[in-house]
């Protein structure tokens, strides 16, 4: 008795877990007729906030450090036309973008204002160390193109939202001209380290283009590597403190899986 | 799975070092220099009587009464790639004073440095009635006096980098600067100061109001602050008293490196120092002004109380055991004299209470000639 009822119960589950496959199916079937494929994905970032190009007053990079940057993404690809060869990409991907960089600068014409309103200007010779970490909210918006059967290339612009982010550092073995390279220097050397922090004034909404390949290792899953170049600056526009403009530049490199 | 997240870390280190080599190749050529510094001046040694001093915007020669400054050419060293007119080297009559330009090697900036031979030490007696101001900007006040051969002598204070924290509205604002109501005429007024949030940066929260017989090194002053007051000038009598008025009122509130240390008082300084110089120490400064084995004579008040009525102070010089002077070297210039003068007493440690004044006015060093 206890036998048949046991048999039964699991009769019934795998008929109801069977159903539900078979729903389900149905849905990722439907989807798939009308060319729509979603992934999910997940992936690290690396890379870093760079002046483009390098302006002259950095000497050297000497030391880069990509620290742990996580990227996941949903993505939703509709597939037109009979053959699927061109698509169109919508993405949703929370991440973080992050690096540290210590560099040697030379004459670096630069403004600090303390939190009292107190303004600093002068040029700055010697050592910068940058710990950047944003948090991001993307939108990618892309055109996709399958290469072949398991490879998919894809290209675009995206926004991103930025509800919080961190741009500090210190300055180290150097000297501070006053106004201006004329002006009275003031050594800093040794352990000495003058902190500073622009977080205040990083800009809330950027955005970019991404391009980017995925290649399909298994039924289902893929690995990708996307490269995600920001175009406008992170800064706002009356932030004079760093005269040149820093753009995201990040590689995000990763796996997803499609249904 | 741990395979997969095996390969993401090396393909990242990977990618990250692709990155930085990226970033290291497109590093441009160096930009030339910008800076237009005098960095040494070269006279015969014969002709000094102390180091040339040499400033942002001046070079000034202590030379010996018989020196021979008609027909001197002096030799500079300056920022690589810099250059300098009139050409270093060029012989001119020093007993007056006459102006260089430098300009960078980038061509973009000059400098004009102010080169002038100044005669005999300092004088004894300081009224505190004269004030010049910053050379260009013309933020704070620098004490000068006027000594028996007519030349002008600088007091050393702390405001050429107080200025950098940009906390000042005023020049009375100003750790040192003068004051009305002095014993007679003006006097000095010697205030510790909050250095703002830029001090807080570089972990320096107050800075005391100090006031000295020497020069005051900028370029020193974040990295090592008690090398940065250099005290001393040549002087050629032996002192035997520091006479003077002062008014003192210690700060609210003592705090130490930005920590507020309840219950202990500030208390400022005066000291007078004299001493002689050899081939290694050439000045004292923070580090041994009041303990280097070169001291000749001391004088330190004992008992600076707070007070707001002029006090008279007349403090002796006392020597040190076994300490002579040499009257030959006296005449050549190889000791020098220092008078000291701070609103906190360990406000080269940062440690003191801002807004703690100390007024001083009608100092006189007395020495041996006059008795």
């Amino acid at each position: 008795m206890k036998k048949h009822i046991f048999l039964i119960c699991v009769l019934a589950l795998f008929t109801v877990s069977a159903m539900a496959q078979v729903e389900r199916n149905m849905g990722i079937i439907k989807s798939s007729l009308i060319g729509l494929e979603y992934e999910v994905k997940a992936g690290f970032n690396i890379g870093g906030t760079s002046p483009l190009p390098l302006p002259r007053e950095i000497r050297s990079i000497d030391g880069y450090k990509p620290t742990l940057c996580v990227a996941i993404e949903g993505d939703v690809t509709k597939w037109f036309g009979v053959e699927r060869k061109w698509g169109m990409t919508l993405g949703f991907r929370v991440e973080n973008k992050g690096m540290e960089t210590k560099a040697t600068v030379k004459n670096y014409s630069m403004e600090i204002i303390g939190s009292g309103g107190e303004k600093l200007k002068g040029n700055w010779t010697g050592g910068v160390q940058t710990k950047v970490r944003n948090a991001y909210l993307s939108i990618p918006v892309l055109a996709s193109y399958k290469l072949s059967k398991r490879v998919n290339i894809s290209a675009g612009p995206y926004v991103s939202f930025m509800p919080n982010g961190d741009f500090s550092g210190y300055v180290y073995d150097g000297y501070l001209r006053e106004i201006n390279p004329t002006g009275t220097k003031v050594e800093f050397q040794g352990d000495n380290r003058a902190s500073y922090d622009f977080s205040d004034n990083l800009r809330t909404f950027q955005w970019g283009v991404q391009a980017g390949v995925s290649w399909r290792a298994f039924n289902h899953l893929n690995v990708h590597a996307d490269l995600t170049w920001g175009l406008n600056d992170m800064f706002e526009k009356d932030f004079d403190t760093i005269t040149f403009a820093m753009y995201p530049i990040y590689l995000n490199v990763g796996f997803g899986y499609a249904f | 799975m741990n395979s997969l997240k095996g390969k993401n870390m090396k393909i990242r280190n990977l990618i990250g070092l692709l990155f930085s080599v990226f970033l290291f190749s497109c590093i441009q050529s160096e930009a030339p220099n910008a800076e237009a510094d005098i960095l040494t001046c070269t006279v015969p040694d014969d002709i000094l009587k102390a180091e040339p001093e040499i400033e942002n915007e001046s070079v000034t020669l202590i030379v010996k009464s018989d020196a021979d400054i008609t027909n001197l050419a002096p030799v500079f060293t300056l920022t690589p790639g810099a250059t300098i007119n009139p050409a270093s080297g060029t012989a001119f009559d020093f007993t007056t004073p006459h102006t260089y330009t430098v300009t960078s090697e980038d061509k973009n900036w000059t400098k004009n440095y102010n080169v002038r031979c100044i005669v005999s030490g300092i004088s004894t007696e300081y009224h505190f009635e004269t004030v010049s101001l910053e050379p260009k900007y013309e933020r704070y006040q620098v004490f000068y006096d006027i000594s028996s051969s007519g030349d002008v002598v600088n007091w050393g204070s702390a405001n050429s980098v107080y200025v950098l924290t940009n906390v000042a509205n005023k020049m009375t604002d100003f750790p040192t600067s003068q004051a009305d109501n002095g014993y007679e005429g003006k006097c000095a007024k010697l205030v510790t100061c909050s250095t703002g949030s830029l001090g807080s940066l570089v972990g320096m929260y107050i800075a005391a109001g100090n006031l000295f017989i020497g020069t005051f090194d900028s370029g020193s002053a974040l990295t090592n602050p008690l090398k940065s007051t250099r005290f001393g000038k040549p002087f050629e009598h032996i002192p035997t008293y520091l006479s003077g008025y002062y008014k003192y009122q210690p700060g609210k509130e003592y705090t130490s490196k930005g920590q507020v240390v309840p219950g202990k008082t500030d208390q400022g300084d005066i000291y007078a120092i004299f001493y002689e110089t050899d081939d290694n120490v050439r000045y004292l400064d923070g580090t041994n002004a009041l303990t280097s084995p070169n001291l000749i004579y001391v004088a330190r008040i004992s008992d600076l109380k707070p007070t707001d009525e002029w006090t008279h102070f007349y403090i002796p010089f006392v020597p040190r055991p076994g300490k002579f002077v040499d009257k030959e070297k006296l005449k050549n210039g190889g000791y020098q004299l220092a008078v000291v003068f701070s609103s906190s007493i360990r406000g080269d440690y940062f440690e003191g209470a801002v807004g703690s004044t100390l007024y001083v006015d009608e100092v006189e060093v007395i020495h041996s000639d006059n008795e």
